[in-house]
This record gives C-alpha cells, structure tokens and sequence, in this order.
C-alpha cells in the first residue's frame, strides 16, 4: 500500500499557475462568481452577476401588478486568502411603478482589491399584507428558489395568510433601510409571536389611523402642554420642557419632562409613552403594574389604569389597547397636590392622543444608492 | 541531502502552492453565521431576558442605536468601517444612523468576529491538545502573511510585528476569554453590566449594542466548533486538498443562505462556558465534531492494494493513516470498481470513496455535506442558544415598596466565589444614574436598599463567579 499523491500535486501546481495568472489580472476589479440564476425566464444562458435587472411584482391570485412594493437589489462583496469574509456592499431600493414593474441598473462602482469577489446579488420585494420575496429563497419551506432570471423576471407576491409567524418573516426578509422602514410595523407581533401570544387577526391589517411602528420616530409632544400642566395644579412657575433620559427615544418610545425651574423634583411633571401595539401594550401594562411600587388597578381611564406611589412622586398608567398605547404619568406630591390632578392631566393626555401621528417621518429616498456609512 | 537548486525549487513550489488558496473550510460569516445565529437566538431566552429585565418591550426586536460618537476614536473608527461592509440582504446591517433590531446586532457580532477574515485563525481549536492553530513553521506562514499584505489583509507593520495571520493563532478559548478580543466573553461581561449602569441614557444604549455584538462574537467561535476543519486545526490541508475552492463552505452558504437553516435542536445545558467546547464528559461541541466528521485535510490518503490483501488488514492500514482515531473507516466494500460508496456513521454518511481498479480514492462529496449539514448544523445551533442561556444563567429582580428596593440575585449555581458584588444605581431627575449601594451577592435573598428622593429608576447588576464560571446580571425598574 502506498499514498498516491502525483495527481493531487499537479493539480495544484495548475491550480497555482492559474491563480497568479487570474489572481494577477484581478488585482484591478473583483471577480464575479458564477450568477446561480438565468439570463431571462426562458432560457438557461446564466445571468450576470452585476445586472442590469428588471421585471414586475404581481399578486400571486390575481396576476394583478402591484404598485408601491418595496424593492431591494444587494450586491455583496467578500475577499481574504483562505478565510474569506465580508468586504463590502452596493445597494439599489426603489419602489414598483403603477404598473408593478421595477429597473435596477447595474452598480456603476465596485470595490476592488487583491482577492475581492463579487459573492451574491439578492434581490428582496416586500409589501405589506404579501408574503415577502427573495431571489435566493422562499418563505417557510426555506427551499432554494430556481425561478429567478436577471431580466423579465416576474415576482408573484402571495397574500399572508394569519397562520404565518412574522417573526419568522422578519428574519427571512434581511435588511437593508428600506425593508427595514416598510417591514418595521411587523417587530411587534413578531415580539409577542416570540413570548408564545397569539395576535388577533385584526392586527394584521391595523387601522388607517393606527401608529406605523418604525415609520418615524415616535414624538410625544402634542400630548400635554405646560400651560395645560398649570391650568390643571395652579403652578404659577415655568417650566424647562425637554424628554426624561432614562431611555432612548426610538419610534416606540417617547417621554416628555416639565421640569419646574429652580424648584425639586417634587415639582416635576413626567410622561412616558409607549407605541407597541395592542397586545405588546398590554403586556408592557402588566409589566408596569407589577413594578411600580404600591401600584392598585383604579380602572378610571383607559381600557386599565393604576395608581402608584414611591415617595414623593404620584404615579398614573393608562392603557389604550386599540391604540397599542401604554401611558404614564409621574407628578411631584408639589405639584399635584391632590390625586384628582393627576387624573385630569391624564385625561388631558388621553385627548390628544388623536394627534400622535400628526408627526410625519422624513421622507424615505427611494434610491439608497452604493455604499454609506451604517 | 538536498541540493541548493532542490532547496529553492522547494520554496517556489511552496509559494505557488500557497498562492492557490482558495476559501478554507470555514463557515461563510455572512450567511451561515448569521443564520445560526438568529437560529439560536429564537431558541433561547434571549428574549425573554431583554423583555424582563432590561424592560425592553419588544425584546429582540427592539430597535437599538449605537452611538459611535460615545466609542474612542479608534474603536469608533475600526467598528465603523467593519460594519459598512455587511450586505443589507443579510439582515444584520444597521442603518445609516446606526438603528438594528437588537437580535440583528447580535448576528452583527457573529459576522464582525470574522471581519476581517482573519480573524478566524483564532477559531481552531483541537480538544484533545487544546490547541490552536500553528500550521506555519518556517517560511509558509511567513509567505502567507506576506500574500496578505499584497491583498490588503494586513500591513506591512503587521507583518513586520508578527500581527498578520501566519497560519498560526490563539486556541479558540483562549481567544474567546482574551481581553484582546473586543467581541469575546469579557466583552460580553463587561458591556451587558454597563446597559444598566452607564451614566446616561444614550451610553447605556450603546452598552447594550456592545453587549450583543460581544455575544455575537461569542457565539461565531462556539458555531465554529461545529465545523470539522476547526476542530482538526485543519487549515493547511484545506489550502492545499483543493483547487477549486473549498465547496463545503460553499454548500451550506449556497444550500441555506443565512434564512434557510435548519431548526436547532433543544438548547443544549452544559456546567459552565468552556465545557460548551470541550469537557472531560466528551460532550463539548469541539470533541463531537471531531469525533464524527472528517475534513478535507484529515481524510484518508488514497491507497494503491492488491487483490491478495484482506479486506481487514487494509481497513487496519488506512485507519493507521488518520490523525485522529475518530471517526475511523469501519467497512470497505471494493467490489465494483467506479461507483462511488460511503462510510456511514449512525446513518450519515461521512466518508465517500471510490474504487479504480487497485487504487481507493477517499473524499467527501455533495452527499456527505447534504448528511453532515442536515445532522448536525441542528446541533451547533442547540449548543449556541444552550451557551446564550448560559450567559444569562443569572436573574436579577427588583421591587420598589416604600422608598425602598428590594434587590434579588437568583440562578446561581454551586458555590460562590468571594468578590461577587452586587450594585444598586439611582437613576436622578436629569436621567444620571448614580451607584448608590454595593453589596455582596447573596443568593436567592432580598436586599433592600433605600432610594433617594426624586428617582426615577432604580437599576442594579451583579458581577461574579460561580460554579458556572463568570456571570452578570442586570436589571431595571421604572419609579413612579
């Protein structure tokens, strides 16, 4: 018995001999890997990897194009000699036109380098109330999709169906600015789906009016002015108006601060809102009744409320189920000298809440465009 | 004695061979990382933990912002620019103002523990010597560090200082708890403590961001131990077995992208961090791995028999040739020349081989991917979700009742170490959280501490070590 290696060693050495040679002529672009997908629908010519592509987004039932889908073209980039990792990204995000259709030009820089590659362009279509769509593979099965071509390509959307999990479909999606924004409204059932909860139906087609979660950056302002604090305690000092910093606001939570000047905190007014959805906001309710020290459901406003109290500040929480919203109210024992104060700031808090989506977030570009910082 | 002339053409040789490398046995960071990763995730309690104690409603779906600006400039600087290099198709790229949901910054840190990708040469580990990897002796890894300055993996400062990755590194553990590694468990520890006692709002947002990226990082070298070529420390073998890349890595990233991966099996619970990788009980990732699959460069040499040998006596030969007792080839069927047969273990085929008149050609195939992938990669994701509910082992509860926190440390495991301490902040009406009590931990009792007027938040974290080895807790509540 003997190791037979001579075959191996030529090979290699061809192999080498190839390597420099293609190594050497790579060194002014990346290489581009073999596209896993065709030319156009009919026919087996393989694509190209950099584009251009095009096609159009239907429903799947209908065969009717759908207009204002998100789309997202993502070529990725890779290099390193032996261990191989990520090395750099171009993006491309439009919308379909009225007639379902989307162009994605071909990307007009790419990084370079000693061993970089272009790995993998994935294509990814997602629009509300649709199952979402990605050109390397398909939604709960996790089979491989063979039906993507670079050109004339046709992207059927099926309708979502309630017994499908959005937190599965959150991390089927990936990324990308764009997605993230349209598909952001899918982090809360995704989170109670996660906790073991089920989400009512009606959840998955909210109401006009409903707060979109991740379309803008919740702003609380228009809940409870100090002129309204003042009509309600009879606290003739100013306030300095700002957010309470215990936590980051983000596009599901926001606060607001009257902080009396030149006077304690016992003078203090605090708001506390949290955007989050039905079930979520009865959650995060439960979470705060069990919290707060001396917390007694009152159930005086809202769908529940309760009262609390730690020293020298009063506190109020309220829920708003269909409006996904928890509020809480915290009120120095100076300022609301009696517990009927705090509930009128409540209530007044309460009917603004109508103006919460008032705030419009800064308009989405439809075209990313390459490259960017994080 | 070897000539001058045969010395140097041994060198060439050796460079052209170096400069064929191709990918590595190694899992694809972007997707397969990624993917189990999230897998992982899902499976744990890590949710469960942001929604309880770090009063994060929406738990890993959370958004979360890192600030860079709050990072030192170098960190800021280097962090920055590794992330921008993620694909958004992946889902585990931040947006342009830094925003991801916190499962998304998690896989974020199992792809940033391979970026650049030579950080990876610090992911082999071999159980039985608990080594790392040193496969450049002599002028190989010196070459390769040199081809990485050429293709600007490292600097020529890098190079110059023996930083560049010369087929050598750290055994996976000992990278995992190096304070070098800014995304390892001491990362972990410190950072997660940091979310809840961080001066500002801001800071401890980040804190957390870090955190995740640390566990992230954590959780790349342990779903490495799942990969044969890793735990056989089998870097060289790899360069050199194949000329057309490694097709392993590449047929999990093409089979399953980072959204296709199997479902992991239940979290696997293990005594404490290192024995998630290798134990005395046989049971760490590392030692199953090795002990079940082959990598390209520890397969069996091909051999030449006649017809006079038995078919034992050549089984006995072969398996003498492997640098590892297991897995061994338990049968040899050389009866039909051409057809390509596989040596099985527990149903799944781990060794393919092919006889051609007398000679047996050993290799691994799409067949034995397709087996390892669907049994094992269930596996890796249960030991990853077992070792992020290992880090979370430990709970902290809080309760505010008048003008006090009652403080509760529980989950403890064995005996506790001295120095483990309990601290309790105070969160003012500017939103500054001050430490205003330290404690020694003692478990499963309730502490009290009295609260200064005019809190906001009570928050509190637990450092220490146990049976289980280091831990944190943290957590927070909201006064009225």
């Amino acid at each position: 018995m003997r190791e037979d290696g001579r075959g191996r060693r030529g090979s290699q050495a061809r192999a080498a001999l190839l390597a420099l040679v293609v190594g050497g002529a790579a060194a002014c672009g990346p290489v581009v890997g073999n596209a896993p997908f065709s030319a156009r629908p009919d026919t087996l010519q393989p694509g190209d990897l950099l584009g251009p592509f095009d096609g159009i987004v239907i429903d799947a039932e209908t065969e009717r194009p759908i207009a204002a889908a998100t789309v997202v073209g993502a070529w990725a980039f890779e290099r390193g000699i032996g261990l191989r990792g990520p090395a750099g990204f171009r993006e491309f995000a439009l919308e379909t036109s009225a007639d379902g259709r989307y162009q994605i030009p071909r990307p007009e820089d790419v990084p370079t380098g000693g061993s970089m590659r272009l790995r993998r362009f994935t294509l990814i279509v997602y629009r509300r109330g649709y199952v979402a769509y990605r050109s390397d593979f398909k939604f709960g099965s996790g089979e491989q999709r063979h039906d993507f071509s670079q050109r004339g390509n046709k992207v059927r959307l099926d309708k979502w169906l309630p017994s499908l999990e959005h937190r599965r479909h959150l991390a089927f999606l990936g990324g990308g600015q764009a997605i993230s924004k349209a598909a952001g409204w899918e982090a809360q059932p995704a989170s109670l789906e996660q906790e073991g909860k089920a989400l009512p139906q009606a959840a998955e087609t909210p109401a006009e009016g409903m707060v979109a979660l991740a379309k803008r950056m919740l702003d609380v302002s228009p809940l409870l002015s100090a002129e309204e604090v003042r009509g309600v305690t009879g606290f003739a000092g100013e306030f300095e108006i700002g957010r309470l910093t215990d936590r980051v606001r983000s596009d599901v939570y926001d606060s607001r601060h009257f902080k009396a000047k030149g006077k304690s905190e016992a003078f203090d007014v605090g708001v506390r809102v949290w955007s989050i959805g039905a079930l979520a906001a009865e959650a995060q309710f439960g979470k705060l009744k069990d919290e707060l020290p001396a917390a007694v459901a009152t159930e005086e406003i809202g769908d529940r409320s309760l009262r609390a109290r730690g020293g020298d500040v009063l506190g109020l929480a309220f829920l708003l189920r269909e409006r996904g919203l928890v509020v809480q109210i915290s009120c120095g024992t100076s300022q609301c000298t009696d517990a009927g104060m705090l509930l009128r700031l409540a209530k007044l808090v309460e009917s603004h809440v109508g103006e919460l989506g008032a705030v419009q977030e800064a308009k989405v570009p439809a075209k990313a465009g390459a490259g960017g910082p994080p | 004695m070897k000539t001058r002339a045969g010395r140097a053409a041994g060198v060439l040789a050796l460079g052209l061979v170096l400069a064929a490398t191709r990918p590595a046995l190694a899992w694809d960071p972007a997707t397969t990382h990624s993917g189990l990763t999230e897998r992982a995730l899902a499976a744990s309690r890590f949710h469960a933990t942001l929604v309880e104690r770090l009063g994060r409603p929406l738990g890993g779906f959370e958004p979360l912002r890192l600030d860079v600006s709050l990072l030192d400039p170098d960190t800021a600087r280097s962090l920055k620019a590794r992330l921008d290099r993620f694909d958004p198709a992946g889902g585990h790229r931040p947006s342009a103002d830094g925003v991801a949901l916190a499962s998304a910054w998690v896989r974020a840190g199992a792809v940033l523990e391979k970026t650049p990708p030579e950080r990876g040469r610090h992911h082999f580990f071999e159980p039985g010597q608990r080594a790392g990897l040193d496969d450049g002796p002599g002028l190989s890894g010196t070459l390769h560090a040199a081809r990485l300055t050429l293709d600007d993996g490292a600097t020529v400062r890098d190079s110059a200082t023996g930083l560049a990755f010369a087929l050598k590194g750290l055994p996976a553990l000992a990278w995992l708890w190096s304070p070098q590694n800014d995304l390892g468990v001491p990362a972990f520890l410190d950072h997660w403590a940091r979310a809840v006692s961080a001066p500002g709002a801001v800071e401890r947002e980040t804190a957390l961001v870090r955190a995740l990226l640390a566990l992230g990082g954590t959780l790349a070298v342990l779903e490495d131990m799942g990969q044969p070529a890793f735990v056989r420390n089998d870097f060289r073998g790899e360069f050199l077995a194949h000329d057309a890349g490694s097709p392993f890595e590449r047929f999990v990233a093409d089979r399953f992208g980072a959204v296709a991966l199997p479902a992991p099996v239940d979290p696997v619970v293990r005594p404490d961090v290192d024995s998630f990788f290798v134990a005395k009980d046989g049971k760490g990732l590392a030692q199953r791995t090795q002990a079940r699959f082959f990598s390209a460069g520890t397969l069996p040499p091909d051999v030449r028999f006649d017809a006079s040998e038995k078919t034992a006596d050549l089984l006995r030969l072969v398996n003498q040739t492997l640098p590892f007792a297991a897995p061994a080839v338990t049968r040899l069927e050389l009866g039909q020349t051409g057809r390509t047969r596989y040596v099985q273990q527990d149903g799944v085929r781990v060794l393919a081989y092919q006889r051609n008149a007398n000679k047996i050609h050993f290799f691994l195939d799409e067949k034995v991917y397709a087996d390892y992938a669907r049994r094992w990669l269930p596996e890796v994701e249960g030991y990853a979700a077992g070792l992020v509910d290992h880090l979370l082992r430990v709970t902290l509860a809080l309760s505010i009742a008048d003008h006090h926190v009652s403080v509760t440390v529980s989950g403890l495991t064995g005996q506790l170490e001295t120095g483990a301490s309990l601290h309790v902040l105070a969160e003012d009406g500017a939103g500054v959280r001050k430490e205003i009590a330290q404690a020694p931990v003692q478990p499963d009792v309730a502490l009290t501490f009295a609260v200064p007027p005019g809190t906001r938040t009570i928050a509190a974290y637990a450092r220490g070590r146990d049976a289980g080895g280091d831990f944190v807790a943290a957590g927070e509540t909201t006064a009225p």
